[in-house]
Formats: structure tokens, sequence, C-alpha cells
């Protein structure tokens, strides 16, 4: 994919990024690996099952992938995740491989990383007996790996497994082993942090929507003194809807920042590669920094859209609410106001950013219906208000309402809007009659 | 008007002038002990990195007759489509700056909605990596502060394609996406409540060679004497009879196999395709490839991150057509070493296992919302273990023998709409397959 960069920017961000690479040489240490056995996926594995199918999935550590493949898949960014299909149903089912990852590497392609000409047909069929073999006919289980880009900490696994006329959907969150692991990711979709007497379950959209409505406008710094990113986003939803629908448009788990990532975030900015993985800094809402940091990186790492969810103590009809924010990285800069001296700049026009995500999620099969809220608050092109890195932005002062369902749905299927229509701002009418 | 140029550094003096301020600023600066290190090294990076990045008011940006004189368009529902691509004269005359240049395709699209509901024209269905307009005026920003910055921001966003399409109203702006050559295959996917009302267009890309590729598939499809197929067994009979593979221009040699067969209309494939990022991006390899005595008539790429190797689907119409539909045959193939070629590694060899891609190819396409029906026939011929078949170029390849049908329709479908036909062999093969090693992996 070509680069936005013009050729004259493309040098100036690679001698800005090398000489704070010089600068910080020294300062950065890489976070030690604990070494894992080879099958210790298996006790990790996690166990879902719908009817007559049953699913099992793990994510492999650098270590058991090297110690199963016999080469080191972590060096290139590839990590095997394990699946078993048991198949008590009455039909054939296949397993999606972009539904886990839309670019996920086929086992060849995989093999080929670690082969020199002439091809090694030995490393390819070692790599073809591993992987997950479709179809699983009825009384039968497939097991096998699906080889996907590295996440580490923590990884979402989606299995979408699709027969003649039906689709079933199993979601995991799990974590992986061997790395300077952010376990709050996975801690918030197992564990509530709420007492059950904060909690508050909405059931008519008015009352569900004044409280959301009433959120504060902005994320903050971590002592509450400072106003950041506007919380232009509710997602509704979790495991088995939201979550889902992210994975399948190749949203995927960041970490927090650390000197590690550092290191890594510099090598890409240098190389102009895309870094798939790169750290977002922690903001915060209900004085925490973020349950969950997604990212979907497009060619760089300066072309990034990401986005920050936190847990809610809100249900909209049993389903859990997050509350974020969505932004859209459009290049990297210099700045003060973060002890690395870069941070990403992004587009000042974050209701685009917004637009984005919403138009991005209506092809992910699970979107059920879009809403806007008031509550970030009006700010001006003119008069821009500005996140804790200075960076200005401006928006109209909603935040998109996504509401998730696990039964698939076609583009047709998404309602819109109701909100707006029932307040008379979204007219649908006969269009006049043209001259 | 006349044209006035702005630039970031108008002047040698205005330079030096900034260069000036960022002292006395760095002065101020440096009296706050916390951040006096980080300013320091700021402002050597400033020094630098100066220069002066350049962009020039367009004088005549709201005039969009040239593209309306070139535009394609369709109309469907109460809708009317207009679209053109911007050549490069075009983006410097209405952008002021040449964005082709940067790997950027600025599309210009007018949608008139004479319908009742407010419509949304989805971006990410046009192109699902498009840059934002500030995005790509950011590109074209000098480095150090000043007002003309904000006036690139300006202009940029003035001209994008801004929601929603109101019942009754024209809404017109541009979409930066990446490029297609040749022929754009424009994929317009405009969605109301309860509503989807999908697009296909095929403007040329003015800069390119024009190829017409929509004139061409219709034009073909009329000129080539088909036999339509109206039973789904005789049309898989008759597929199981079209060539196994390609030849070269003089039919001497044989070239890749013919793995893939799609059917339906041409705009709604293209719309699959497009919305899983598929790019039309020819090759010269690609016309080394014949049948019915021609190159393909389209070839698509699947370009991974980072500009590396793609999937490629070369397609050719088919003398046949099913249910009065046409019908494209189709070599799906990759790249040896995919995304781990080394950047010099200008070898497009055919990664001798076809059936890998094929097969996630049919999976990556069931995600598009346009595919309704699957199903395998015979007719590539399965190679002996050991004894793979060799291809133009001398690349190798192995394969079951088996291509897969794809069925596309124009109504928006979700994973569960898919139908999998019964055709054998490559499920009852496959299901076999399954079925004894599921039964070894008990026995241990």
């Amino acid at each position: 994919m070509p680069s936005i960069h013009s050729p004259l920017r493309m040098p100036r961000n690679m001698l800005a990024s090398a000489i704070i690479a010089f600068t910080l040489a020294g300062c950065v240490s890489v976070g030690t690996q604990t070494r894992t056995g080879s099958h210790d996926y298996k006790s990790r594995v996690a166990v879902h099952k719908d009817g007559g199918l049953q699913i099992s999935a793990s994510a492999l550590s650098s270590d058991e992938s090297l110690a199963v493949y016999g080469v080191p898949l972590a060096n290139k960014r590839i990590q095997p995740v394990w699946i078993e299909v048991e198949n008590h149903d009455d039909a054939t089912y296949w397993l999606m491989f972009p539904g886990l990852d839309p670019n996920f590497f086929p086992a060849s392609e995989a093999a080929d990383a670690f082969t020199s000409e002439p091809r090694s047909s030995e490393l390819e069929q070692r790599f073809q007996k591993l992987a997950f073999r479709n179809p699983t006919p009825p009384g039968t289980t497939s097991g096998g790996f699906v080889l996907t880009n590295l996440d580490e900490g923590v990884k979402m696994i989606q299995a979408d497994l699709v027969a003649h006329n039906q689709h079933k959907s199993f979601s995991f969150v799990t974590h992986v082993p061997g790395f300077r692991a952010d376990y709050s990711s996975r801690r918030s979709f197992i564990r509530q942090g709420y007492a059950e007497n904060e909690i508050r379950d909405y059931t008519h959209d008015s009352a569900f929507r004044a409280a959301l409505e009433s959120l504060p406008c902005c994320v903050t710094n971590k002592k509450g003194s400072r106003n950041g990113d506007p919380l232009n986003l509710v997602v509704v939803g979790g495991l088995n809807d939201a979550f889902p629908a992210l994975i399948r448009r190749g949203w995927r788990p960041t970490e927090k920042t650390w000197s590690g990532s550092v290191t890594r975030i510099m090598k890409s900015a240098l190389s102009g590669e895309r870094y798939p993985y790169a750290p977002v800094s922690p903001l915060y809402l209900y004085g925490r920094g973020q349950d969950l940091a997604l990212q979907k990186s497009r060619d760089n790492i300066h072309q990034r859209n990401h986005l920050r969810l936190w847990r809610s103590p809100m249900r909209y009809r049993g389903k859990p609410v997050w509350v974020g924010q969505i932004s859209r990285d459009i290049g990297s800069r210099l700045t003060i106001h973060s002890p690395y001296l870069t941070t990403h700049k992004i587009d000042p026009d974050v209701d685009e950013a917004r637009a984005a995500l919403i138009e991005d999620l209506a092809y992910s099969q699970n979107l059920a219906r879009i809403e806007l809220a008031k509550g970030v608050g009006h700010a001006d092109k003119v008069k821009p208000r500005r996140n804790l890195t200075t960076d200005p932005y401006y928006t109209d002062g909603y935040r998109a309402v996504l509401i998730f369902d696990a039964h698939p749905r076609s583009l047709a299927e998404i309602k819109f809007l109701s909100w707006e229509r029932s307040d008379g701002k979204l007219v649908e009418q006969p269009p006049p009659v043209k001259q | 008007m006349g044209k006035k140029r702005w630039e970031a550094c108008r002047t040698a003096s205005s330079c030096e002038a900034m260069m000036k301020q960022s002292f006395y600023s760095l002065q101020q600066a440096l009296q706050c002990p916390l951040y006096s290190w980080r300013i320091l090294i700021l402002f050597l990076l400033s020094l630098a990195l100066a220069s002066c990045a350049t962009w020039q008011p367009p004088g005549s940006a709201g005039d969009d007759s040239i593209l309306r004189q070139r535009a394609v368009t369709a109309s469907v529902g109460g809708v009317r489509v207009n679209a053109a691509v911007l050549s490069t004269a075009d983006s410097q005359r209405i952008l002021g700056a040449n964005v082709n240049k940067t790997g950027v395709q600025p599309v210009w699209i007018e949608v008139d909605n004479s319908t009742q509901k407010p419509l949304w024209l989805l971006r990410s269905g046009t192109d699902p990596d498009y840059f934002s307009p500030l995005e790509v005026a950011w590109s074209f920003h000098s480095l150090l502060p000043s007002g003309a910055n904000a006036r690139i921001d300006d202009h940029f966003n003035a001209l994008g394609f801004h929601n929603p399409i109101r019942p009754g109203a024209k809404q017109t702006g541009i979409i930066f996406t990446n490029p297609h050559h040749q022929t754009r295959l424009l994929n317009i996917d405009l969605v109301g409540h309860g509503v989807v009302i999908p697009f296909t267009l095929f403007p040329s890309v003015p800069d390119d060679a024009t190829d017409e590729t929509g004139v061409n598939i219709a034009k073909l499809f009329a000129d080539t004497p088909a036999v339509d197929y109206r039973l789904s067994g005789k049309f898989r009979a008759a597929l199981e009879k079209m060539p196994c593979c390609a030849t070269d221009a003089d039919g001497a040699e044989t070239g890749d196999p013919f793995n893939m067969v799609l059917v339906g209309e041409f705009a709604d494939i293209g719309a699959a395709l497009v919305r899983r990022s598929f790019r039309k991006v020819r090759e010269d390899a690609d016309d080394s490839q014949h049948v019915f005595g021609r190159p393909p008539d389209v070839v698509v790429r699947k370009e991974a991150q980072g500009g590396a190797p793609a999937d490629w689907m070369r397609m050719w119409i088919a003398p046949l057509s099913y249910q009065g539909q046409p019908v494209f045959l189709v070599q799906a193939g990759r790249a040896a070493k995919g995304r781990f070629a080394l950047p010099n590694d200008d070898d497009p060899a055919l990664h001798p296992n076809v059936d890998e891609v094929r097969n996630y190819l049919i999976q990556d396409l069931l995600y598009s919302g346009g595919l309704a029906k699957l199903g395998f026939v015979s007719g590539v011929g399965r190679t002996a273990s050991g004894e793979p078949r060799s291809t133009l170029g001398g690349a190798n390849y192995y394969t079951d023998g088996i291509r897969a049908v794809l069925f596309f329709e124009t109504r928006p479908l979700a994973l569960s709409d898919v139908k999998i036909l019964d055709w054998e062999p490559l499920l009852k093969r496959s299901e076999t397959r399954a079925i004894m090693e599921s039964k070894t992996r008990k026995l241990h």
C-alpha cells in the first residue's frame, strides 16, 4: 500500500525519529520473557458450546510457537492460535480464518518466511500438517492452528463457523504468557468491577439516552484536573456481539506505553514499516485508565485509528455498556507533553473518525443499531478544544451509540437514528418535486 | 482571481523571522527546568527539519465542470450517482496540490437523492483504507506553525464528501482513496433506515492508459456467443468442461489453472471485491496468460499492508451464462513468498499451493455481503502426489483439481444467508478425509 507521506515529509519524519531514537538509546530496556513449555497452551484452552458445536481455543506464546513449529514465528510477528471444533450438530461447518484475523497468514506463506530457495517441502509440510483443516462434518472433531498477527498480553479470538444457511459465532479473550502483559483488558471482560448496587440496567430508551448525555464530555489526565479527548463513542454489547464485530474488521488490542514498546515504535518510524501493535498512553475515566485500547493499523505507524473503552456501570437491556473515545492518527509529531517527545497527531475533525468507525462496523455483520446522543459539547473549528497533548479538535458534540447483536445481519438490516427521528431532527419525507 | 501563492516560508526573511521567534521562545522555555532538556532537543530538531513546504491555493476549486463532463453516471431506486477520478491536473486545479503523487487517488462523487429517506455513503465500502480529508491535508503542512496550515485544512475539508444526503437533496464531494489503475472499480454503498442502494461504476483513471473495463465487460458479454444454462446440473457439467488452464499467447505452453468461477453481474462481483479491499491492479505477468484468444479481461489484487505482494484474481468473461447472468473464469493465485518477499524480489512466480489461495479467497468473500451461493466442480485436473504441474515462467504447482463456483447477488447478505450447493466432489472428498482424521485422532 502506498504511503500518503510526501517525498519531502518522509525523510524529515525519519530524521526526527532517528534523532529521538539516538537520544533515547541506552534509556530503554526490553521486558523479560518467561519461558513456557511447548504444550502449556493446551492447559489454557478456553471452551465454548452452542448447541451441538463445541469450540476450544488458545493462543500460543512465542516460546510455545517455537517449540511447536520449530521456527521462531514470533520474530516474524506471527502467532498460532489453537482451535478445536467438535461437531455434534447435523451440518458440516467451515471455520472462517479471516474472522480470526482479516490479515491472517496462510500456512504456506508463513512457511515461506523461514525458507530460502529452493523451497523446503519438509517445512511447508510441517506447517500444513499443523494447520487447521476445513471442514468439520457431523460427528467429527477437527483441531489445528490458525496463524494470526502477533498480539501480546491479551488475545481476542473470534471463531466464525459457517454451514449451509447457518452461522455460529464464538468469542474468546485469552491471555498470552511470556510477555510483559497488560492484563487489565482481560480483567475488564471477566470481572464486573462494579458492585451490584452500582449497576443500572436501562430498558427504556429515553432514560438510557439521558444517562449517556449526562456522562462527562471528555477523558481526563490521571489527577482528573485537565480534560483530554472527547468521549464520543458508546459501545453496547460484549463478548458475543460487539467484540466479534471489532475483530472481524481488524481491530486489535494494544498495550499501554512502556519502554520496550518505545524501542519498537522508533524502529517502525525509522523503517516506515507497519507496526500493528503500537502502544497508546493511558487516559482516564471513572478514576482509572482505559479498560481496553484497540487499534486498526493501516499503512504504517503514522496511520492508525485507535479507540479506548471503559466498562461503565450501565446496562442497556442487559447488555454491557462501554464508554470511550475514537480518533484517527494522521501522523507523528514532536511534543514536550510526552516523556517520549513524540505523540500521534490526531485528525482535528474527530467527528470524521467517529463516522469512519460507524461505517467500518456497518460491514461487521453484528451492528444492529446506530444512535447519536449529546454530551460531548460543541467545539467550533475556529475555537477548537485541545486534548492532553495539545492537539486541537472540533466536534458537533455528539457521541455515537453503537448497539450490537449476536444474530448476523446485513447492511440493510441496520436500524438508523431512531432517537434523531423522534426529535424530528431527521425527517423522512417526500422530496420536493423537481422542475 | 489571480493565483496567490501561500507558502509556509514565503521568503528568506520570513524564514529568518520564524527562526528568531523560535529562538526567543527557546530562551523563555529554558527558564523552566522541568521541560528545558525536551525543549532544547525539540528546538535542535526544528532547526534541522525546517523546510519550506509549499501549497498553492487553487483559483478554480469550485469549478467541477471538467469532472462532470467525463463523469460516469448511474441511477437506481430514485438515486442518481455521478463519479469521476481526479487527474493530476484536476488535483492541482481543485485541491491546490498534486495529492496523486502521494499515493492518494481522489474520487469526485455526486449523489442526487430523490428518495424519501436520508442516505449515508459508506466510505469504508468504497475503500476500507480511505484517507480523511485532513489526513491528506496534513501531508502538505509545513512543520513550523502558520496560518497556511489552517487554510489547507479548511480547503481539503470543504471538498470532502459529507453525510448525510437528505431526501430531495444533492451532495457532492471527494473521497480520498488508494489508487486503482486504468479503470477504477468504484463501489458506492448508500444506506438508510432499512435500505441499501449499492452502485458499481467504472470511471477511467485519467493519467493511466484507459481500458474501459466496465464498457468492455458489457460489450464482451453482449458479443460473446453464450449458451445460457437454466438448470443447475447442466451448468455444473458445462463448467467442468471449461479449459483446465490458460496458455501463452501462442497456445503452445500451459499456464496457470482456472480454479475459480464467479457468476453474477460484474457490478455485484466488483462491489463484493472492493468491500474486501481488492483493487484493480494489472501487472505485466498477467498479460502472458491467455484463454478465449485474449489476456485477462479484469485483474484485481488484494494487496497486503506495506505494499507487499498480493493475492490476485485474473478474470475472463466465459462464453456461457447462467440464468442470464455472466460467468467469469478465474485464476486465483498468490506470489511465492507472499508478504515475506524481499523488497528487491520482483519475481511474481506462482505459489505452488494454489488450492490454499482459492480456499482463503472464498472465505474472504464470504464477508463481502455479496456472496449468495457456493459450490465446487472438477475441471482443473488433480496433480499426482510428487508430480507438480508446470506453468508459464517455470513455476510448478499442485492442486486437488477443484474449481470453486461463487454466485453473487445485489441484495445485501449476512454470513448465515450463504447457501452451500450440494455439488461434488470437494465436499464429499474433504468430508471423508476429515472423518478419517477424526477417527485417527480418537484412536491416539
